[in-house]
C-alpha cells in the first residue's frame, strides 16, 4: 500500500496469475525483504464488540497479494486463532468447520508435534497456550523508518479500544547482512506455487498446486482441502502457524569449537549441519570452500538437486536443508515430497549472533527466530515435518537421528558426516534451537476480515 | 535408587494386581485356578516390569516406534469376492508394500462366508501421517483394494480418515519384541550385516 519499488529479482510470469491476489493476504506470498525489519503484536479480545471494530479499523491497512513480485516498503498482515474467533463472536457451526488441531491449539497437540521435554508447553513463555492469543498483527519493513510508522499506525488503531488487551510486542528482523540468530543466511528457498504470478527460479523445482497454500483451489490431490465455513469466510484464507525459538548460541559455539579446529574446520562443520555455507551457498555447487557470491545470487543459490550426492557426502542426510526438503533424495517411505512444503517467514529477533559467545549464560540472551509457516493445512503438516523429518531420521535412513538445528536432542545425540573412506560421527550435539511458544492462526482473505468485522451479536 | 518408601509403595502395587487376578479367577475352571497358583511367581515377575502402554495417536496401540492397526470392515456386495479373487492372484506378493516402507506386515482375513473382512497391520510411526502421501502416491492400489469395503468414501475424500478410524479396533494387548526397530532401520542392518561378513570374509 506504500510506495513500490520498481525493480524486482522475481521471475514474473508471461502468463496471468489464476489466483484472486487482490483477496489473498500480502504475507502470504509477498517475500521478505532484504535488509528487514518488524514486529508481531499479539492480541487479546476482551469483548466481541471491540475486537470487530478492530477490524473495520485494520482491514483498510491490510495488504493484498496483488503484484507481490514487486517490492513493497512495508506492509501489515492480521490473522486469528481460534480462541480469538470465538472471542469476536463467529458462530458455533462455524468454528466447529475448523480443523481439530487448530481448534484445540498448538499447546494442545504437544504430543504430535513431539513438543516435550525442553520443549514442552509447560515450559513456555506464559503469555502462550493459555487461550489469549486471539490476533496476530504482523508488520514487514525493508526500513526502520516505514516499519516503524506502519506499526505507530496499527497501535493507534488497538490502543484507543478499550476492549482489546496487548499480550505482547516482539519487534524483529535489523540484523547485520541479515544473518540469523545462528549466523546463517535464511530465507532462501520457497515452494514455487502455481498460479502465483511468479515462474520458479532454477532449482525450486515444479510449481505446487496453489490449493497446497491457499483454500480453495484444487491441492497436489487434485480436489481442494476442506474449508472453513460460510465460504467467505474460507477462501483466499490460509493458516499460519507462529513458533519461537529461543537460540541456545553459546552451546552452538561450544559445540563448533569441541569439533573443528580451525576456523575452516569449524565453518565447514556449520555448513555441514544445514547444508548450506553460512553465506547461503550450498554445498552441492560448493562442496570444499565458501564461495559468497554463490551465495548471494538468488538466480543461482537454489539452483541444485541431490543427484550427485546420492550417498551425502556433500550434503549430510541429516543436514537441516537436505530434511526440510529432501528434494529428489531417495527416501526409505513413499513420500510425496511436494504436499510437506510450507510458505516460510523466518524473523530473527533479539541480539545479533555473537561468534565469541559460549558461556551458559550467553544461551539465554533473549536472541531467536519467530517462524512463520503458512500453508492450507499448516497444522498436520507441522505434525508431520515434527515427528518424521524433525526429531527422526529413518526417513531417510539414519535412524534415530534428528535436526542438528532444530530437533530436540536427546542424551548421547550424534550427527553423521558421511566421508570416504569410513564416516565421521559427532557427539555432542544438543538442542541448538529450544521452543519457548507457539500458536496456530487462521489468515482470512480481505472479504473473510470485512465479513468477520461485520458480524453481529 | 529407588527410596525404601517407593519399593515398598511398589510392592503393595504388585500384591494388589496378584490379588486383582486371584478375584478374577476365582470362578475359573479347574485347570486355570492350578496353573495360577503354580505360576504365581512369574507372574509377579511380568507385573514388576513398567507399564509399556502407549497410542498410536488417533486410535491403534504403540509400541516405541511401531504402531497397530487392526480393523473389521463389513464388505459391499460381491466385495468379498473381488477381494478373494485379488488376493488369489496376487499369490502372496506385495511389492508396492515394500515401497511404503513404514509397514511390517499386512494381514488380510475374510470372515463370516466373505462378507467381512479382518485388516491387520504393523506400521512405523504415527496414526495418519502418510496418508495424504497415499493420495497423491498411490490412490489407485488404495481404491482397487478397499473400494470393496462397505461405504469407502474413495481415497480422495476427505473423509477417508474418518471412515478408516471408525472401522478400526485399538488393540487390548500387542506384544513387540523390538519396539524400536522400524522397517527404514531392519532394512539397514540387513545391508550393514551383509556388509560386514563380506569384509570377514575378505580377512578371514
Ligand atoms: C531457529 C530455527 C531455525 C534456523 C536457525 C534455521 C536455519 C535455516 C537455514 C540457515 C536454512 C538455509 C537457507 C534457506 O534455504 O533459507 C534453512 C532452510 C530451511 N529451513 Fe530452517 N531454520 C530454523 C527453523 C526451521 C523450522 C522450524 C523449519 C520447519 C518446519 C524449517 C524449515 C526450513 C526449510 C523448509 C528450509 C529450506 C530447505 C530447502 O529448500 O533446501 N526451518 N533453515
Amino acid at each position: 500500500m506504500l510506495s513500490v519499488k520498481e525493480s524486482s529479482d522475481a521471475n514474473v510470469s508471461t502468463q496471468a496469475p489464476m489466483l484472486d491476489l487482490h483477496e489473498i493476504q500480502a504475507t502470504v506470498l509477498r517475500l521478505r525483504p532484504a535488509p528487514y525489519f518488524g514486529s508481531h503484536v499479539l492480541l487479546r479480545i476482551d469483548e466481541a464488540q471491540a475486537g470487530r471494530e478492530l477490524l473495520r479499523r485494520l482491514t483498510p491497512h491490510v495488504d493484498s497479494a496483488a503484484n507481490w513480485w514487486r517490492p513493497a516498503s512495508a506492509w501489515l498482515s492480521l490473522a486469528i486463532s481460534y480462541a480469538g474467533l470465538e472471542a469476536i463472536g463467529v458462530q458455533q457451526n462455524s468454528l466447529q468447520s475448523f480443523p481439530e488441531a487448530f481448534r484445540v491449539g498448538m499447546a494442545a497437540r504437544s504430543r504430535q508435534l513431539r513438543d516435550e521435554g525442553v520443549n514442552d508447553p509447560e515450559n513456555w513463555e506464559p503469555l502462550f497456550g493459555k487461550g489469549e492469543i486471539h490476533i496476530g498483527l504482523n508488520a514487514f519493513s525493508d526500513s526502520k523508518e516505514k516499519w516503524q510508522r506502519i506499526v505507530e499506525m496499527a497501535r493507534g488503531q488497538y490502543q484507543s479500544l478499550s476492549g482489546i488487551g496487548v499480550v505482547n510486542v516482539q519487534d524483529f528482523g535489523a540484523q547485520p547482512d541479515d544473518l540469523n540468530s545462528l549466523g546463517y543466511k535464511d530465507g532462501i528457498d520457497q515452494p514455487p506455487i502455481e498460479g502465483s504470478g511468479v515462474d520458479p527460479l532454477p532449482g525450486q523445482g515444479r510449481p505446487i498446486k496453489a490449493g497446497e497454500f491457499i483454500l480453495g483451489y484444487p491441492g497436489e490431490a487434485g480436489v481442494p482441502l476442506p474449508m472453513p465455513q460460510p465460504d467467505i469466510l474460507g477462501r483466499n484464507g490460509t493458516y499460519v502457524g507462529y513458533r519461537k525459538y529461543q537460540s541456545r548460541v553459546g552451546a552452538f559455539n561450544r559445540f563448533l569449537r569441541a569439533n573443528g579446529s580451525t576456523e575452516e574446520e569449524r565453518e565447514l562443520l556449520a555448513a555441514k549441519l544445514v547444508g548450506r555455507w553460512r553465506s547461503g551457498a550450498p554445498l552441492t555447487l560448493a562442496p570444499d570452500v565458501d564461495n559468497p557470491a554463490l551465495g548471494a545470487d538468488p538466480k543461482r543459490n537454489n539452483d541444485f538437486n541431490y543427484a550427485n550426492d546420492t550417498h551425502g557426502r556433500q550434503v549430510p542426510f541429516g543436514a537441516h536443508i537436505r530434511r526440510m526438503n529432501p528434494r529428489d533424495t531417495q527416501l526409505t517411505r513413499l513420500t510425496d515430497v511436494n504436499i510437506h512444503r510450507v510458505i516460510r517467514r523466518g524473523t530473527t529477533y533479539g541480539k545479533p549472533y555473537d561468534p565469541n559467545a559460549f558461556s551458559q549464560e550467553d544461551d539465554e540472551v533473549p536472541r531467536g527466530a519467530i517462524f512463520l509457516f503458512i500453508s492450507a493445512k499448516a497444522m498436520a503438516t507441522m505434525e508431520f515435518l515434527q515427528q518424521e523429518w524433525i526429531d527422526e531420521g529413518n526417513f531417510i535412513g539414519i535412524g534415530s537421528e534428528r535436526d542438528p538445528i532444530i530437533g530436540r536432542q536427546e542424551e548421547g545425540a550424534v550427527f553423521t558426516i558421511p566421508k570416504e573412506p569410513v564416516r565421521r560421527r559427532v557427539h555432542g550435539i544438543e538442542t541448538f534451537n529450544v521452543l519457548r511458544g507457539g500458536e496456530y492462526f487462521f489468515m482470512p482473505s480481505i472479504s473473510a476480515l470485512k465479513w468477520v468485522a461485520s458480524l453481529s451479536g | 535408587m529407588a527410596t525404601l518408601e517407593q519399593t515398598r509403595t511398589r510392592q503393595d502395587h504388585i500384591a494388589e494386581k496378584i490379588k486383582k487376578v486371584q478375584e478374577l479367577y476365582a470362578d475359573a475352571p479347574e485347570v486355570g485356578r492350578t496353573a495360577l497358583k503354580n505360576g504365581l511367581e512369574a507372574l509377579k515377575r511380568e507385573l514388576a516390569a513398567a507399564p509399556v502402554r502407549q497410542s498410536a495417536g488417533r486410535i491403534g496401540a504403540r509400541r516405541g516406534k511401531v504402531s497397530e492397526l487392526t480393523a473389521i470392515v463389513p464388505l459391499a456386495p460381491g466385495g468379498g469376492k473381488r477381494i478373494r479373487g485379488l488376493l488369489d492372484v496376487l499369490e502372496g506378493n506385495f511389492k508396492g508394500a515394500d515401497l511404503v516402507g513404514t509397514l511390517h506386515d499386512m494381514r488380510f482375513v475374510l470372515l463370516d462366508n466373505d462378507t467381512k473382512l479382518l485388516f491387520a497391520t504393523t506400521y512405523d510411526g504415527e496414526w495418519d501421517a502418510y496418508i495424504d502421501d497415499f493420495v497423491t502416491k498411490i490412490p489407485n492400489s488404495m481404491d482397487i483394494l478397499f473400494c470393496n469395503c462397505e461405504g469407502w468414501p474413495g481415497i480422495h475424500s476427505p473423509k477417508v480418515k474418518d471412515y478408516i478410524a471408525k472401522t478400526q479396533y485399538t488393540a487390548d494387548a500387542w506384544y513387540v519384541a523390538s519396539p524400536n526397530l522400524t522397517v527404514a532401520e531392519a532394512w539397514r542392518l540387513e545391508k550393514v550385516g551383509k556388509a560386514v561378513d563380506e569384509l570377514l570374509d575378505k580377512i578371514g
